[in-house]
């Protein structure tokens, strides 16, 4: 399904490098004693003014220190300041806000908690920073009919913690789930190590409340399982705030399962990890989560977490499998006997709690893990299929050899979601380009192998070059002529997600021709 | 693609058509000339371990089934196959763009959660690829899902990949007799436990549980719920069968089961039972109270997904509206047009315009209850 039309990727001239930590929530603080920036412009301040009268003083912010902390979110490399940040408290507040930034022609862009890692929330020069963080109260947790009712600042895991007395919990959980938002999750349709069981968010979202690009507020879904017409809550999830701003979220609850096991597998060779995962969903089990991780992603996470992994396994697998007591036995005793098939050397088991979270910490601190064998990473975000991934691997660690970066790999084993996450030294000259040239090869090889360029991170800025590759101009228009449909004055967060024709062209990202392209000559050193 | 392209230029319409198992369903659609799809199809790439099938369009759902049921797998959504003609009881294509799910839906998901990627053809006859073969693919917008529900007003599907589902290792039945009300109060309890529940259906004063998972988890599920007074049963046995494919005698008690568009007032068959009353979809939050207007829960009512969905008939539309509404659910009578707010359908107005510019497919998805009425040509 995805193009063969591959070419020469240019690196993205914005992304320079990756932190290693992740971002907290930014919260905003306009405490600030001292007078309000001045905007530049009279239609800024005509603008100004108008959002100072539709909200409270403190949801206006214009001073430097309050602005600050919206330069950026979890894709700290690039910042941009913006000149007007607003923390609307209510819906009534976002639509005024829309209408007002839509009569004078100024972007929006709206922001959960800036934990997203594309740059999606990223300021816009002109635009005003619309932060939902205000809106975080959870409005009605109904337990007969499974759902939970709550706006958009809503952390992912407060979800879970708020149905928890009632035996309910909200599944998608992204690894950013302590600090993200529930609206940024629908903007992102996050994902997270659950969802090859539990789907990512547009499977567990029931209904949004929206503003649109010209104010007016719409209300798709509910608590229902069934909506009339094309699925416009499907489009919402992963439009990453360019078609909508969501201001009320109706998630689907499930029971917490009764139990949990997670089972720690070492590898020998890395073709045998994927060679179990296969089996494994081949013979009809869909584990809760199935992780793989390889040497060099393991001996960081190890140093950093002490998590019991074993150090000479070319790979790992962590699988959890979750269900009621009665059916997890056989399952558990079906999964090792699979693993073992495949030439598991080691298998631990855990089921209680305190062991479980050791052995899954060493993997959800992979990032940081990862972060400090080297100043510098860039974490790639693909997706291929399941069955691709050993050959996959083979070609990420040639180009890992060709380019002389490192290369550690984590991902999501079940559903082929890969983060490659390169390493590099920004201070070494031309160290940053080649990483940059390095990450574009490995996605190009995901998108050879019938995958596509993120997995779950989102387009944002970071990868807009390399949409050029997996879409044809025929497809990029049919996307602008979508989002004209709903923002026909592309004032909703604009410039992000789908590259403009003429920089696919400009940067030789893309050849434009009427048909399609044989597949051209790749690249040789 | 021709087609499509001389259709644009002779400002002619193109009606999309596959099976026309769902005609009754909706308000006919009115073109020049038929894109039959029934030819375009075939089974192009299954990999079980995968869990993604990718199919042309035309391929027949009974196909996609026999192929997947070989290797104990199925699609999650249980699209219907609807009797009357075997052999063009429903296709891909017309499963996805009509987003009908099956009984398992609160449980194994809609048909929309099971839509990977689509090919598809616009109205300016471009082929078009989105989404993919893998679950997470947020790359550019979801046009890929946003084709479930859109019976075709979208453009034309061509290939549609879709995740599939392992069978359970074993699978059961449970019953007990309760009123309507009881029924729904006792899913909301159930809910929100850990038992192997994949279906749930109260007709004629009975509720069935479907249970699937493996032996030991089913076992006791079986067990818990005898505890509640739900036994065993075979006394349908192929009733989840049955209500996938709208076979139901439920369904039958009208001659027209589905309503032929055109023959609205003979709708009716049997005098007393029915006394000219219409078969209405209502979906509705799973624990909402019964409609007081329902005399005879047991002829007139059949509930599925814990609730979610009530087929009912009955002769007041304005009473099966108002109590929708109330509820904060929506009704749908078949052979009507889809009840659609009007700012929901301006949107999917428009959308059909970035999809279709020039008009040229003819769907029928008439969202007709604002003003501008659907001549053949776009307002």
């Amino acid at each position: 399904m995805v193009s063969p039309c591959l070419s020469q990727v240019v690196s993205s001239p914005c992304l320079v490098r990756h932190n290693a930590a992740m971002n907290d929530a930014s919260t905003a603080t306009s405490t600030s004693a001292n007078s309000d920036g001045e905007p530049q412009s009279a239609a800024h301040q005509a603008v100004l003014k108008q959002l100072r009268s539709l909200l409270p003083e403190s949801s206006v912010i214009t001073d430097r220190s309050g602005l600050k902390p919206y330069e950026t979110d979890g894709l700290t490399a690039i910042r941009e300041m913006p000149w007007v940040v607003v923390l609307p408290e209510t819906e009534a507040q976002v639509a005024a806000v829309v209408r007002c930034c839509a009569q004078h022609g100024v972007p929006v862009i709206a922001r959960g908690a800036g934990t997203g890692l594309s740059g999606g929330a990223r300021p816009h020069a002109q635009g005003v920073v619309l932060g939902l963080s205000k809106m975080a109260a959870i409005e009605e947790i109904d337990i007969d009919n499974r759902v939970a009712r709550v706006q958009p600042g809503v952390r992912n895991l407060a979800i879970s913690q708020a149905a928890q007395e009632y035996g309910l919990y909200y599944a998608p959980d992204p690894s950013s789930q302590i600090a993200c938002s529930i609206g940024g999750n629908v903007a992102e349709n996050a994902g997270g190590v659950h969802c090859l069981k539990y789907g990512l968010t547009v499977n567990n979202v029931l209904g949004v409340r929206v503003v649109l690009a010209d104010g007016e507020i719409v209300e798709l879904g509910g608590a229902l399982y069934d909506n009339p017409g094309p699925d416009l809550l499907a489009l919402l999830c992963g439009s990453e705030g360019m078609l909508g701003i969501v201001t009320q979220v109706t998630v689907a609850l499930l029971p917490i399962p009764e139990t949990k096991a997670v089972l720690l597998a070492g590898f020998a060779k890395v073709v045998d990890a994927g060679n179990a995962v296969a089996d494994i969903i081949g013979s009809g089990i869909i584990p809760a989560g199935m992780e793989m991780m390889d040497k060099l992603a393991v001996q960081a996470a190890e140093a950093f977490a002490k998590a019991g992994y074993p150090l000479e396994a070319e790979a790992i697998l962590i699988i959890e499998l979750d269900g009621a007591e009665a059916e997890l036995a056989s399952l558990t005793d079906q999964v090792k006997a699979l693993l073992q098939r495949n030439g598991a050397y080691q298998i631990d088991e855990a089921h209680d709690a305190s062991t479980q979270a050791r052995l899954w910490k060493g993997r959800k601190s992979a990032f940081p893990a990862v972060g400090r064998l080297s100043p510098d990473y860039l974490c790639m975000d693909g997706t291929i299929p399941r069955k691709a991934l050993p050959g996959v691997l083979t070609e990420i660690d040639t180009i890992s050899q060709r380019f002389g970066l490192a290369v550690a790999n984590v991902f999501h084993a079940a559903d082929g979601n890969l983060h490659p996450l390169v390493l590099f030294d920004a201070n070494e000259p031309g160290q940053t380009d080649k990483a940059m040239a390095m990450g574009a090869k490995i996605l190009e090889a995901c998108v050879a192998a019938g995958g596509t360029i993120t997995g779950e991170h989102g387009v944002g800025v970071e990868k807009l070059d390399t949409m050029c590759v997996q879409f044809t101009s025929a497809e990029l228009e049919q996307f602008f002529r979508l989002k004209a449909a709903m923002d026909p004055q592309d004032i909703l967060n604009p410039g992000k997600g789908i590259p403009t024709l003429t920089r696919c062209g400009e940067l030789g990202g893309m050849h434009v021709h009427n048909g399609r392209l044989p597949f051209p000559d790749l690249e040789r050193f | 693609m021709d087609q499509i392209c001389s259709a644009a230029a002779d400002k002619q319409k193109l009606l999309i058509q596959g099976h026309s198992s769902k005609r009754g369903w909706m308000t006919p659609a009115r073109g020049d000339y038929v894109l039959d799809l029934t030819a375009h199809q075939g089974i192009l790439q299954y990999q079980p371990e995968e869990l993604v099938l990718t199919a042309r369009a035309g391929t027949p759902i009974v196909e996609i089934e026999q192929t997947l049921a070989a290797q104990r797998q199925m699609l999650a959504s249980e699209p219907p196959c609807l009797a009357g003609n075997p052999a063009r009881s429903g296709t891909l294509g017309g499963a996805v763009a009509s987003g009908l799910s099956g009984p398992g839906r609160p449980w194994l998901g809609a048909v929309r959660d099971g839509v990977l990627g689509v090919e598809l053809i616009n109205g300016k006859g471009e082929y078009l690829r989105f989404g993919g073969q893998v679950m997470k693919n947020v790359a550019g917008y979801d046009v890929s899902r946003l084709q479930a529900g859109a019976w075709g007003c979208l453009g034309v599907m061509s290939v549609i990949s879709m995740r599939v589902q392992p069978w359970a290792e074993t699978q059961c039945t449970l019953s007990a007799a309760m009123t309507a009300q009881a029924a729904t109060a006792l899913c909301a309890e159930l809910g929100r436990r850990n038992l192997p529940i994949t279906g749930s259906c109260w007709y004629l004063g009975v509720l069935y549980l479907r249970l699937a998972g493996n032996d030991s988890g089913v076992a006791a599920g079986i067990a818990a719920l005898a505890a509640m007074g739900l036994a065993k049963t075979e006394a349908v046995p192929s009733l989840w069968q049955q209500l996938k494919n709208h076979e139901h005698r439920f369904f039958y008690r009208n001659e027209n089961p589905h309503g032929d568009a055109g023959e609205g007032e003979n709708r009716s068959g049997d005098a007393d039972a029915t006394r000219g009353s219409t078969l209405w979809r209502v979906i509705t939050p799973p624990a909402a109270p019964q409609p007081e207007f329902l005399a005879n829960p047991d002829q007139d009512l059949l509930m599925l997904w814990g609730g979610g969905l009530r087929w009912l008939y009955h002769h007041d539309a304005q009473a099966v509206k108002h109590y929708s509404q109330q509820v904060g659910g929506w009704c749908w009578a078949l052979g009507d047009s889809l009840p659609v707010d009007p700012v929901s359908k301006r949107i999917m107005d428009q959308l059909g315009l970035a999809f279709d510019p020039d008009g040229v497919f003819a769907h029928p998805l008439d969202l007709g209850s604002t003003a501008t009425p659907a001549q053949g040509g776009r307002g």
